[in-house]
């Protein structure tokens, strides 16, 4: 094949102009800190970022919803061990008035039950408490839970937080579920806790048996909403645990897909450089060639 | 013994060696022009030394005869080297075109419309933990407005590409035309002429080459030398007439009859591919992302209830259900209390409590739906990112082959210096020679006449 000084230029052209491309891409790389900066780059795994950067994107949304789930949930659960300690009290006044209420003077009688009235309305703020501006146990209605004669103002619907992929746990036990429901066996705690301060301040034997009774069905039912919120207390702070780490796991993902490998990529640009150059210096001796040097 | 005609002998090859000489000059004086092919005279031996035959002188004439100067070319490269290079410029073409629409989608980011897309699922799912508030809602309004807006820049976006591409068509067009009307010149040009003068085959190739890469048009040389020209299966040079096409609305067609020339090679097929094809399949792909947004979330808010225990709003105006048209629905347009949080209570529906976020919630949950807006928008960034990929390297690989057939044609054409050199000091030595040759006869035939006088 005849050869001339015209083909070698633009091969010679064209060869430096691919190296020079080559050591641009790998040194944008380096620059950028990404692997591929255009989808095209690596269509496969452009997608699979995508996918990765929107994984990462939804968990940071239910790392949010587990924190703000976890808030209203120790709220709860701060209230209700606060309300099973003034429960307690009330137990113990009912005991002894149980014991010998007749004996009682009714001195005696009305300043227990002063105290019985004084844990209702320390209960009845608990049943009261929000959290960031909300009622906790109110459900999904506005204000607050009990009004101040004691009646329920809520209602009976779940707060409920995506806490994990297609998990939705509801956050919120509501009045009716802790306090009891008006109309329904002995009524809500703060009826049966007022009907046992009536009877004792009477000095009412029977009735204050039968409130006592009342009134350990009602502890029990706070015992019971109480454990409920420590199952959820523990799940969030399992999700919360697990949730991070999957975080961690996918940013880990993402830099693998996307991020350059800096030793391979320096080691890359340092071979084409030396590449370039080497093509650069052998087409500065060989171009310039020709018979015209060696006549003379 | 030499006689006078001896001296023609030495006379032709001066003659010859000076047109060698010129030829070669020509050559070096063009060694970097395109389009050039290197020039060769071509020489053949007269007769023979005379002879003499018992007296009778048997040849007459001797020496060299330089017949035409031709030029060095192999038309078969040539035409290859022509075709490859317009299918160069189509796949360039092309690969340049969806580049720039792939610019259009900054994927994977955290600005594009992806990411977009995050936040206001997003938004809607802080709403559902605080439906009271009045800037979460105002956040998902706002966040839903940058949606729209991306969606409706990216369409004029893809659009202007198009205008971009059809501007460049009728430009096209133009260049076409000129090149005809070149090439039907050129036709009357070499008509009847029995040799066509090389550098006028220099310049008919680059006309050639020029259309080709522009149409990817069929040449044929016909045997009277003139050139016949269809682009898409349509004459347009025939003769000493010529076509001329015109490009409105984003097809190249006949000026007389109106017909469309379908070019499958040359830039002009890139370009129309990209009018008719590549802008609206995205343009369609990216309605399909719209429709899809504006169909899941509109269903989902007009099921749920707003602060104010109305339902049946609508959240994107359901007459805007492409990529150009869509937007905020006047439902909810600065009345961010209108925002279904709320899901209805079921048996019924019942409006729910003021406080309930499981309507947003639902809506948040969108963002994993497998037939969603997000996933579709994925779909068409995946295969457009392989379709860029795609154009490019087959841009790469035809920049290769159309480098090998360019080279193959150069490889017979191009001028060589040293070539060129070599055959300078030849023909001098001959010319040296030659007039000694003269001189010597000269010389003889003098001395001859001196003493015979």
């Amino acid at each position: 094949m005849r050869v001339t000084s015209s083909m070698m230029a633009r091969t010679n052209l064209r060869n430096m102009s691919q190296g020079l491309a080559r050591l641009q891409e790998t040194q944008g790389q380096i620059t950028s800190g990404k692997d591929f900066t255009k989808p095209s780059e690596d269509p496969g795994r452009a997608t699979s970022a995508m996918s990765t950067r929107k994984d990462l994107r939804r968990i940071d949304q239910r790392m949010r919803s587990i924190e703000d789930a976890q808030g209203w949930v120790g709220a709860a659960d701060t209230q209700l061990t606060s309300a099973l300690d003034r429960m307690l009290r009330a137990k113990e006044i009912a005991v002894n008035a149980g014991n010998g209420i007749a004996a009682l003077t009714p001195g005696a009688r009305s300043s227990l039950a002063k105290e019985l009235r004084a844990v209702r309305s320390d209960l009845l703020n608990v049943a009261n408490a929000t959290y960031a501006g909300r009622s906790l146990f109110a459900g999904t209605a506005a204000g607050v839970a009990y009004d101040g004669t004691g009646a329920f103002m809520g209602n009976d619907e779940a707060v409920i937080r995506d806490v994990a992929p297609s998990n939705a746990m509801t956050i919120n036990v509501t009045g009716s579920h802790v306090f009891g429901k008006s109309g329904v066996g002995a009524g809500t705690l703060f009826e049966v806790l007022e009907r046992m301060a009536v009877a004792v301040e009477a000095g009412d034997r029977v009735n204050a048996a039968t409130e006592q009774g009342n009134l350990d069905v009602a502890f029990e039912r706070l015992r019971v909403s109480s454990a409920e919120i420590g199952t959820k207390w523990a799940t969030l702070e399992q999700l919360s645990v697990r949730t991070q780490d999957d975080k961690v796991a996918l940013k880990e993902q993402l830099s693998q897909m996307e991020d350059v490998d800096m030793v391979e990529s320096l080691i890359k640009v340092k071979s084409q450089e030396s590449s370039y150059q080497a093509a650069l210096q052998t087409t500065a001796k060989v171009l310039p060639m020709s018979l015209l040097d060696f006549l003379r | 013994m030499p006689n006078i005609s001896s001296l023609q002998t030495p006379l032709s090859a001066l003659r010859a060696h000076q047109r060698i000489l010129d030829a070669t000059a020509n050559n070096i004086a063009n060694a970097s022009t395109p389009g050039y092919r290197r020039q060769r005279v071509e020489t053949v031996a007269q007769g023979g030394a005379a002879v003499n035959g018992g007296g009778l002188v048997l040849s007459t004439r001797s020496g060299v005869d330089s017949l035409q100067v031709t030029r060095s070319a192999d038309d078969l490269l040539i035409g290859r080297a022509t075709n490859e290079e317009a299918s160069l410029a189509s796949a360039e073409s092309t690969s340049t075109a969806i580049g720039r629409v792939e610019a259009i989608f900054p994927e994977p980011s955290d600005i594009g419309l992806a990411s977009q897309l995050d936040a206001l699922w997003s938004s809607w799912s802080e709403l559902s933990t605080d439906p009271a508030s009045q800037s979460l809602r105002s956040d998902v309004l706002a966040k839903a407005s940058t949606v729209t807006a991306t969606l409706r820049r990216s369409a004029v976006d893809l659009a202007a590409i198009a205008d971009v591409a059809r501007e460049r068509l009728s430009l096209l067009a133009n260049e076409v035309n000129g090149l005809t009307a070149q090439l039907a010149e050129y036709n009357r040009g070499v008509n009847g002429l029995p040799n066509v003068p090389p550098s006028m085959l220099d310049e008919r190739d680059r006309l050639v080459n020029e259309l080709t890469k522009l149409t990817g048009a069929i040449v044929k040389v016909t045997d009277d030398n003139t050139v016949a020209v269809s682009i898409g299966g349509h004459q347009v040079v025939q003769g000493l007439h010529h076509e001329r096409v015109e490009a409105p609305g984003g097809v190249l067609r006949l000026v007389r009859n109106g017909q469309v020339m379908l070019p499958t090679s040359g830039e002009a097929a890139a370009v129309v591919s990209t009018i008719n094809d590549v802008i609206p399949r995205y343009l369609s792909s990216l309605d399909s992302v719209a429709a899809s947004l504006v169909s899941t979330v509109n269903t989902l808010h007009t099921a749920g209830y707003g602060q104010d225990g109305v339902s049946g709003r609508t959240f994107f105006d359901p007459a805007g259900t492409t990529a150009t048209t869509i937007d905020l629905s006047a439902d909810v347009i600065g009345q961010p209390g209108r925002l279904a949080a709320g899901a209805p209570v079921f048996p019924g529906p019942v409006a729910p409590g003021p406080l309930d976020g499981n309507q947003a919630r639902l809506m948040a949950a969108l963002a994993d739906s497998a037939t969603g807006p997000d996933s579709r928008y994925q779909q068409m960034i995946s295969s457009l990112a392989v379709e860029t990929r795609t154009a490019r390297q087959r841009a790469e690989v035809q920049t290769t082959v159309a480098d090998n057939a360019i080279r193959d044609a150069a490889s017979i054409s191009s001028v060589s210096v040293d070539e060129e050199m070599t055959q300078m000091i030849e023909s001098q030595r001959v010319y040296q020679a030659a007039s000694k040759v003269l001189a010597t006869i000269d010389e003889l035939l003098g001395f001859l006449i001196e003493r015979v006088i």
